[in-house]
């Protein structure tokens, strides 16, 4: 795939280069949606709110990574969402108790799906993954999705973020962090690996 | 205790961000500091473990369709000339409706003191309308008496003189009164200054502009699809 002359022509209004262009991007695009919103149709929403502002907006696009610039846009609508969801609120994610206490680990008592003995450690790991991002701040997630789980570099999360490269330096250090405190209680989750690193060093 | 600094130069170092002497200089403060060296390990278990999350695949094609972003058939240059067609066409037959309004306007205004048109024109139109009744009624009995006064004209030379006023009286006002009605046959005919024909002339030109553009217009947007 020429992704340069992709874009070109997607820039002159060709639509078939970029639905090219979308089908190279869709997974990528859709998988750091569900991880920042944690929802898979709030997250299709988001992506294809994404690629049609993005084709509206692809003469803006200047060169660079292409896929840094998607990511942007993504996140974007992706923030646009979340604030939809704040103005709306629904169910409340942590629940509480009568006097208004949250409920520790509320995710194993609200989903009954979570339970280890009905679903694979697999899956029990993502959720845990995922209820331990939930907890992040937006910016932090953001940061943390892009580079550990996009695998993209500083530049281009700082890129995706609009925001300079340092402030991306000091978001991840913090979600890391606070990630593994909150990975500490899923413990018998996490594959052996790391799991015999952070005994071995606790 | 941590400093959030160098857990930020850990985080930096896991990813590879450091300069080397940098990267020297904190591995030989991770070796002498155990802290250090547990921070490092739980930022790369949560770093590991975000990596380890399974990708997923999005659940169905994204891909744009024109109706989506908006985009709308690209027509021929002929579509826009029938457009403008259209457009002028229907611009001139409005033009020839006002100007043949007007005129027409214009010639009742001023044909209505003669006429004694309209509620307000009592006053003038009370006066001359009985002039204008009588003339016909006149009209006869001036001729009847003309026809005497031929014959009689020799005898009496001062009655032969007042019979000759008061026929070129009747006359001009015989005159006055035929004379009206022609007139006004020729303002009426004057009314329309853009003839009929013209103006459905350009009706006809708007409909086959109209449909024109119409088929070219569905005909691109067949081809496009």
């Amino acid at each position: 795939m020429d992704e340069t002359a992709l874009i070109q022509s997607a820039q002159n209004g060709d639509l078939d280069s970029f639905n090219t262009l979308i089908l190279h991007y869709q997974d990528s695009v859709f998988h750091t949606a569900l991880r920042i919103l944690s929802d898979e149709d709030l997250a299709a929403d988001a992506t294809q709110e994404a690629f049609i502002s993005a084709f509206r907006s692809i003469s803006s696009f200047r060169g660079g990574s292409f896929k840094a610039w998607m990511m942007r846009t993504v996140t974007n609508a992706c923030y646009d969402e979340l604030r939809r969801r704040k103005r709306r609120p629904t169910t409340p994610l942590e629940p509480e108790t009568e006097d208004g206490e949250e409920i520790d680990s509320p995710r194993w008592l609200a989903d009954p799906n979570m339970t280890p003995a009905e679903k694979s450690e697999a899956d029990e790991l993502e959720h845990a993954i995922q209820h331990c991002l939930d907890a992040l701040p937006t910016d932090f997630r953001t940061a943390v999705v892009l580079a550990d789980i996009q695998g993209m570099d500083y530049s281009e999360v700082a890129i995706a973020s609009q925001v300079p490269v340092g402030t991306i330096k000091s978001r991840l250090a913090r979600a890391r962090l606070r990630l593994r405190e909150c990975l500490r209680g899923f413990e018998e989750l996490l594959p052996a690996s790391f799991r015999l690193e952070s005994e071995s060093n606790s | 205790m941590k400093n959030f600094n160098d857990i930020e130069l850990l985080s930096s170092y896991l990813d590879g961000q450091l300069n080397s002497a940098d990267s020297v200089r904190l591995e030989s403060r991770i070796s002498s500091h155990p802290e250090l060296a547990s921070a490092l390990n739980d930022l790369r278990v949560a770093r590991g473990v975000l990596r380890k999350l399974p990708a997923r695949k999005a659940p169905r094609n994204f891909t744009l369709t024109r109706k989506m972003v908006g985009q709308k058939p690209p027509l021929p240059r002929s579509y826009s000339i029938f457009q403008f067609a259209t457009g002028f066409a229907t611009l001139l037959l409005v033009f020839s409706f006002a100007i043949n309004a007007l005129s027409s306007a214009r010639t009742f205004g001023a044909a209505a003191p003669a006429f004694g048109m309209g509620g307000g024109g009592g006053g003038p139109a009370a006066t001359e309308a009985p002039v204008a009744e009588s003339a016909p009624v006149e009209e006869p009995s001036l001729q009847f008496a003309a026809v005497p006064t031929q014959t009689a004209s020799s005898p009496n030379a001062d009655d032969a003189r007042q019979l000759e006023t008061a026929t070129a009286e009747a006359l001009m006002t015989k005159e006055a009164v035929a004379g009206s009605e022609p007139q006004d046959q020729s303002s009426v005919a004057n009314d329309t200054v853009i003839p009929f024909s013209w103006q459905v002339i350009l009706v006809i030109i708007i409909l086959i502009s109209v449909v024109a553009a119409i088929a070219i217009n569905q005909n691109a947007k067949r081809k496009w699809q």
